[in-house]
């Protein structure tokens, strides 16, 4: 579903050019559960952001469902993030002085769906990840894993396709994240595909599949071969 | 719908979150365009037709007929009392009216202290050619000398107070009047039957005297009086009226084209008389000044009120400058949020109208303060300028536009921000 070809980017400053990301080809297929390991600055945001189209990329080219994202319009990319794609961060990201429910709310908003439809997936979604009882309660007031499950609820209501999970237990101790990544393997069962950045090598393990990055570039335990890809 | 009341309550969490400096942007919007409120309400006024039914029917003859040579010079401003005479004559005006203004002291008994008061000092026709309401009491029936005077409302109720003072006597400068009239409420604004003095800005007259009486008892005009020859201003029933003691206003109303034109003939005519008579050597220099026009002609505008409503303009944008950057801070504050709305998939368009959301609500907080701040600018204005007490009424006109500029001005001090924010890069506010 998601297919990277000689994909690059590069962040050019007054001072410096940093590849971030140098020939990366990458084939992700549908309900696959991917962890995304590396050292820091090795370029696992800047692929994660490109998958989500929040990030621009230099060369290559990323089709997702058979289809390129480049010169997509700004509505387009939208629709195809806000339809298609969940995000989880480390820092969770909840509007601090938004209720659970209107957090959750948020990008069901942006779809056009009716209340009655928007309260259906929310209730759903809350139902999962066990925070039913707390729908009103604001952000500060729920523990680091209850935020995180919340942006959870927040990046399914929409029913993705893809989850994209940038250290989504960065920032929660062990129990709570231990908590999360049931979370999203139950998510991953339904089948949903999840791409997760993490420093941890035991919730890399627990994934179905590795992919390394250093520097820039892809060392897949699953490697992916653009030649035998083509022959196919 | 739902979906805006949805972004304007999105509006207002983002207000709450940061109360201070967004009251501080209302703040000096608000002031910034009350105090250009105030500049334009002056200002439109200054330039309103106080008669916009009649304003082309009314004309103000100017003509060279004084005793010098000159050649290329303009007509004097005001005319002689035998100019007057000659131009009485005509009977195409379907009314007319020679007049000028005075200052004077009036009481109802030598025992009393006296009451300055401002005279208009005038003929029949002025009441109806200016619509000028009438209380009590009747208008002269002719343009004789009479000791008859008429009171506006003000001066009835001060002198007297009461208004229905008909038959009552008064000494005007110590001569004894009689109150044949008194005017009802009546303001003209700007009242342009005084602008070849510059004069429009001030409000009407107190009282109003026959034109014969007031050249019986001698009043010299208290804004424009010139003498061409060897006439003696204190002897101004004598040799005021012959001499060329230049000081009456004249006005006629011609209500046609064919009557203006006609008017235009006589007058020319006129000129050609006198220079055959040899009494006026100067070339012909014929003038027949619409209303409309007469503030541009005599340069009305005064030079003041254009500085100062440049200032004010300078001031508004310095307001909105600081207003911006107020607003450029709160949402660059907020720009992780927005950032977080794209990464959900809010579209520019939806983050736009989420902007205007925040527009409206401003532009009514703002239009709320500056209305309220131009209210007392145009207060303190009429106070500071007791002679301006006029300028204080909003039509629906000029509230419109008013309300169209305060809309455009909380657009712009969201609208750069609003573009920052949805244009930034996205992924690094949701980094940290
Ligand atoms: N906006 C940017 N401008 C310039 N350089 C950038 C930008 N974003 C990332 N980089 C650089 O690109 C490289 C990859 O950054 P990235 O954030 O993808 O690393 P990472 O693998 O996520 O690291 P970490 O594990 O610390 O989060 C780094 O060298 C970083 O400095
Ligand atoms: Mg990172």
């Amino acid at each position: 579903m998601i297919t990277l070809t000689n994909l690059g980017k590069v962040f050019r400053t007054e001072l410096i050019e940093t590849h971030a990301l140098r020939e990366v080809n990458l084939q992700v297929n549908e309900g696959e559960f991917a962890a995304l390991t590396g050292p820091s600055g090795s370029g696992k945001s800047t692929l994660l952001n490109i998958l989500g189209t929040l990030e621009s990329f230099d060369s290559g080219d990323y089709q997702l469902d058979g289809k390129s994202v480049k010169g997509l319009s700004d509505a387009a990319l939208s629709k195809l993030r806000n339809e298609k794609i969940g995000f989880i961060f480390q820092s969770f990201n909840l509007i601090k002085d938004f209720s659970i429910y209107d957090n959750i709310e948020l990008p069901l908003r942006y779809r056009g769906l009716n209340a009655a439809a928007r309260k259906q997936r929310i209730e759903q979604a809350l139902e999962l990840v066990g925070l039913h009882a707390r729908r009103d309660y604001l952000p500060g007031q729920l523990s680091g894993g209850q935020q995180q499950r919340v942006a959870i609820a927040r990046a399914i209501a929409g029913e993705p396709r893809i989850l994209l999970a940038d250290e989504p237990t960065g920032n929660l101790d062990s129990l709570m994240a231990r908590q999360v990544m049931e979370l999203l393997e139950q998510i991953n069962q339904q089948g949903c595909t999840i791409l997760m950045v993490t420093h941890d090598p035991d919730q890399a393990r627990r994934a179905g599949r590795n992919i390394q990055i250093i520097d820039g570039q892809l060392h897949d335990s699953t490697m992916y071969d653009p030649l035998a890809a083509q022959s196919a | 719908m739902e979906q805006f009341i949805y972004y304007l309550k999105v509006s207002f969490k983002g207000i709450k979150r940061a109360p201070l400096p967004y009251a501080l942007t209302i703040f000096i919007l608000s002031v910034g365009l009350g105090v250009f409120f105030a500049n334009a309400t002056f200002y439109y006024q200054l330039n309103s037709d106080p008669m916009p039914h009649k304003s082309d029917k009314l004309f103000f003859p100017m003509m060279l007929l004084a005793p010098y040579t000159c050649t290329d010079c303009k007509p004097p401003r005001v005319l002689s009392y035998s100019n007057i005479e000659k131009l009485s004559q005509s009977d195409i005006p379907s009314a007319k009216t020679a007049m000028y203004s005075a200052g004077g002291y009036m009481r109802l008994n030598a025992s009393q202290p006296a009451l300055p008061v401002s005279i208009r000092i005038t003929q029949r026709d002025f009441f109806s050619m200016f619509e000028v309401p009438l209380l009590h009491g009747t208008i002269w029936p002719d343009n004789n000398a009479r000791h008859e005077i008429i009171l506006s409302k003000a001066t009835a109720e001060k002198l007297f107070g009461r208004t229905d003072v008909i038959g009552e006597k008064l000494l005007l400068d110590d001569r004894h009047l009689t109150v044949t009239g008194v005017l009802d409420d009546w303001q003209m604004l700007p009242r342009l039957y005084d602008a070849n003095n510059r004069n429009h800005l001030s409000p009407v007259e107190d009282v109003y005297l026959p034109l014969e009486t007031g050249y019986d008892m001698n009043y010299l005009s208290n804004t424009q009086s010139q003498t061409f020859d060897q006439t003696d201003y204190r002897q101004l029933s004598t040799q005021g009226r012959t001499g060329a003691l230049h000081q009456l206003q004249y006005w006629v109303q011609l209500d046609t084209p064919a009557q203006q034109q006609a008017y235009q003939q006589f007058m020319a005519n006129l000129v050609q008389d006198e220079k055959a008579a040899g009494r006026h050597p100067s070339e012909a220099n014929n003038q027949l000044i619409p209303m409309r026009n007469i503030v541009n002609y005599f340069g009305g505008d005064s030079t003041d009120i254009k500085a100062f409503a440049l200032v004010t303009l300078l001031f508004l944008l310095v307001c909105l400058f600081n207003a911006s950057h107020l607003s450029l801070n709160r949402y660059l504050g907020n720009q992780y949020e927005f950032s977080l709305r794209r990464a959900l998939g809010a579209s520019r368009a939806q983050l736009q109208l989420q902007m205007l959301a925040d527009v409206i609500l401003m532009a009514v907080f703002t239009i709320t303060g500056a209305l309220i701040t131009a209210y007392g600018g145009i207060k303190l204005m009429n106070q500071l300028l007791p002679s301006n007490r006029l300028f204080s009424s909003w039509d629906l006109t000029l509230l419109l536009s008013l309300l169209g500029i305060a809309f455009v001005c909380s657009y712009l001090v969201t609208l750069y921000p609003s573009l920052r924010a949805s244009f930034g890069n996205l992924n690094q506010q949701l980094k940290e």
